[in-house]
């Protein structure tokens, strides 16, 4: 597994490395029942705080992605990457109901909205 | 080991690169003890010598700022004290028995005759006046350091200039006369003796007191 | 025992200076800072800890045993690094090994060999030959020798050029790994601490300002930086330190009074930041 912090994204590095375990599971370079990197070794490598990596782990047990065992590590859990997708499906909903709200405001038809849709979609994956 | 040694020890390698020089100094009182035909004056200039030398772990620790290393080590102030004594007293009794030997051979050979009272009354002396003037500057040292104690490096040199006028005046021949005087030499050692290990007491437990009250 | 460092009420006076009621606490496993200006107590802090100095008041307990009742065996798990070595300089290494090592029991031959060899310091070179840097990892190699659970340094990077303290860096958070070692580190060069310290202690004119986790510290300030004419009183009151110039100004603000100044261009704040606006202020108002 990758994790790169960056000291000028302003993003906390806390936040960096849960994003960044988030991702790996999301992709498959964790697989449930996997080990994430010890805490106090992540630590050193990267030249941060224990502190700081105790607390993205301890965060991402609260959200449901990996459970501490003591003295054995952090494992993934099986249902890590569903709970992500579940996560996301739901962001999407949240923000597509955002964009028909806005839409509506506009009086923009459905079928210009998929055609919206379908222009930026092909920009991204052109990008 | 107990901590009191390895503080001797510790003593001991601050001073070895310094130990040649220190031998040296030993050289000078033989020849001077040549030119005056006496031991006795021989040996109170030798012993005056190695006092002057005692400041030196003193200095090497202040040059360096080892009070912050003696700060740090997991040993009691007592100890380092009590230690610092028994290294110099090592030094004083080590240049004591080198001179005892070296200074009557060459006399010997010069052609005096050295009885077994000259002997005594020699060693008698040279351990007083060295305990004489260890014990004002140990104390001394402790209180002010090497550099601003400086004036108790030159406690032997006034020491040895006041007990110069009376030893010089009275030759080897005479020193005999001084021993028959007092009836008992034994109880001239023994009180010598007493009196040297009380010197030191309070001046050990004055050292102590000094240490612990200083702030590094 | 959880806590390798408990400061106190720790006070000393001096006639021109007072440290006062210093307290904090390094639990095992972790790596603090401490940190202040020049002049602010630091030292002085390190060596009431050490009772190289005589407290006016407090309580210091090292590995749960009282630094001056207990000083022998606290000191025996204790390794301290100041900021130039306290060797003979005319030792050769191998005989810094000689004279310090008679004091622990549990000292390690092989251990210090190893550390050398790791350190790249001869054994055969004086004291004095060895680069301040050298003479840090020096310092260093002999504390962990003997398992100097808590090390204590204080200002061992002034002097250091950026690849010695990258590598001091590396070497205590290899030290505390496996969460059974702790560091107290003092410095004015904060970049250091920046990334790798877990809790910061900030004192600021014999006082304690802050002591926590660092994080949480660096997480209750914020820079804010507007023009002139939107450095308001009510923003003036607010802020820690401001530092206005002609086109604009910067203040430290905390982080719960943020909401009233939205409107401002804000941004995160760094130790120095932090050290540097508190410190103004007290150099203002004193």
């Amino acid at each position: 597994m990758k994790l790169i912090i960056s000291n000028i994204s302003g993003i906390p590095i806390y936040e960096q490395i849960k994003q960044q375990v988030k991702s790996a599971i999301m992709s498959g370079d964790l697989h449930a029942d996997e080990t994430l990197p010890s805490l106090r070794t992540l630590a050193k490598d990267l030249k941060i705080s224990v502190l700081t990596v105790t607390r993205a782990y301890t965060e991402l047990e609260e959200e449901g992605f990996v459970k501490n065992i003591q003295g054995r590590g952090c494992f993934v859990l099986s249902r890590g990457s569903e709970l992500l997708k579940e996560q996301l499906l739901c962001k999407i909903e949240n923000s597509l109901l955002e964009a028909i709200n806005a839409a509506r405001v506009a009086e923009l038809s459905g079928e210009e909205l998929h055609h919206l849709l379908d222009i930026l979609m092909e920009e991204k994956t052109d990008e | 080991m107990s901590n009191i040694w390895k503080s001797v020890k510790l003593d001991f390698s601050l001073v070895r690169p310094y130990v040649k020089t220190i031998c040296f100094t030993m050289v000078l009182p033989v020849v001077f003890a040549a030119i005056n035909r006496s031991l006795l004056t021989g040996i109170s200039f030798a012993m005056c010598f190695i006092a002057m030398t005692t400041g030196y772990t003193f200095s090497i620790t202040e040059k360096n700022s080892m009070e912050r290393l003696y700060g740090i080590l997991p040993i009691r102030k007592s100890d380092m004290v009590i230690g610092r004594y028994i290294f110099i007293i090592i030094m004083g009794l080590t240049a004591l028995i080198f001179s005892l030997i070296a200074h009557p051979v060459i006399l010997t050979i010069l052609g005096e005759s050295i009885g077994i009272f000259d002997y005594i009354s020699a060693a008698v002396t040279g351990i007083f006046l060295f305990a004489l003037y260890t014990v004002f500057q140990l104390p001394g040292y402790y209180k002010l350091g090497s550099i601003k104690g400086r004036v108790f490096m030159y406690i032997p040199v006034a020491g040895f200039l006041i007990t110069l006028l009376p030893i010089t005046k009275s030759p080897v021949g005479e020193s005999k006369l001084l021993f028959t005087v007092i009836n008992s030499p034994i109880l001239l050692m023994l009180l010598a003796v007493i009196f040297v290990i009380a010197m030191y007491v309070v001046s050990i437990s004055v050292s102590i007191k000094i240490l612990k009250n200083k702030e590094m | 025992m959880n806590n390798y460092l408990e400061v106190k009420n720790l006070s000393k006076s001096f006639d021109n200076f007072r440290l006062h009621d210093i307290a904090f606490t390094l639990p095992k496993g972790y790596i603090m800072g401490l940190i202040g200006p020049n002049g602010s107590g630091k030292t002085t802090t390190i060596k009431l800890i050490l009772n190289m100095l005589k407290r006016t008041d407090g309580e210091v307990k090292i590995l749960g045993l009282d630094n001056i009742a207990d000083e022998q065996a606290a000191k025996k798990s204790l390794g301290v690094v100041f900021d130039s070595n306290y060797f003979s300089d005319d030792w050769k290494v191998s005989q810094v090994e000689k004279s310090v090592s008679v004091f622990y029991e549990n000292w390690n031959t092989q251990r210090f060999s190893e550390l050398l060899d790791k350190f790249h310091i001869s054994p055969a070179k004086k004291v004095k030959e060895l680069s301040k840097g050298m003479q840090m990892k020096l310092m260093i190699a002999c504390a962990f020798s003997y398992d100097a659970k808590l090390l204590i340094l204080d200002e061992p990077t002034s002097g250091l050029d950026p690849v010695s303290r990258d590598e001091l860096l590396h070497i205590l958070s290899e030290y505390i790994e496996d969460g059974e070692h702790s560091v107290l580190f003092s410095t004015h060069i904060t970049g250091d601490l920046e990334r790798a310290a877990d809790y910061i202690t900030y004192i600021s004119y014999g006082e304690l300002f802050f002591s926590g986790s660092k994080d949480e510290f660096m997480d209750s300030f914020r820079i804010v930086k507007g023009g002139r004419e939107e450095l308001s009183d009510d923003l003036g009151k607010k802020a820690l330190g401001i530092r206005d110039f002609a086109t604009g100004f910067e203040a430290l603000i905390k982080t719960e009074d943020i909401k009233q100044f939205a409107h401002l261009n804000m941004e995160p704040a760094t130790i120095d930041d932090i050290v540097v606006f508190t410190s103004k202020r007290g150099e203002q108002y004193e």
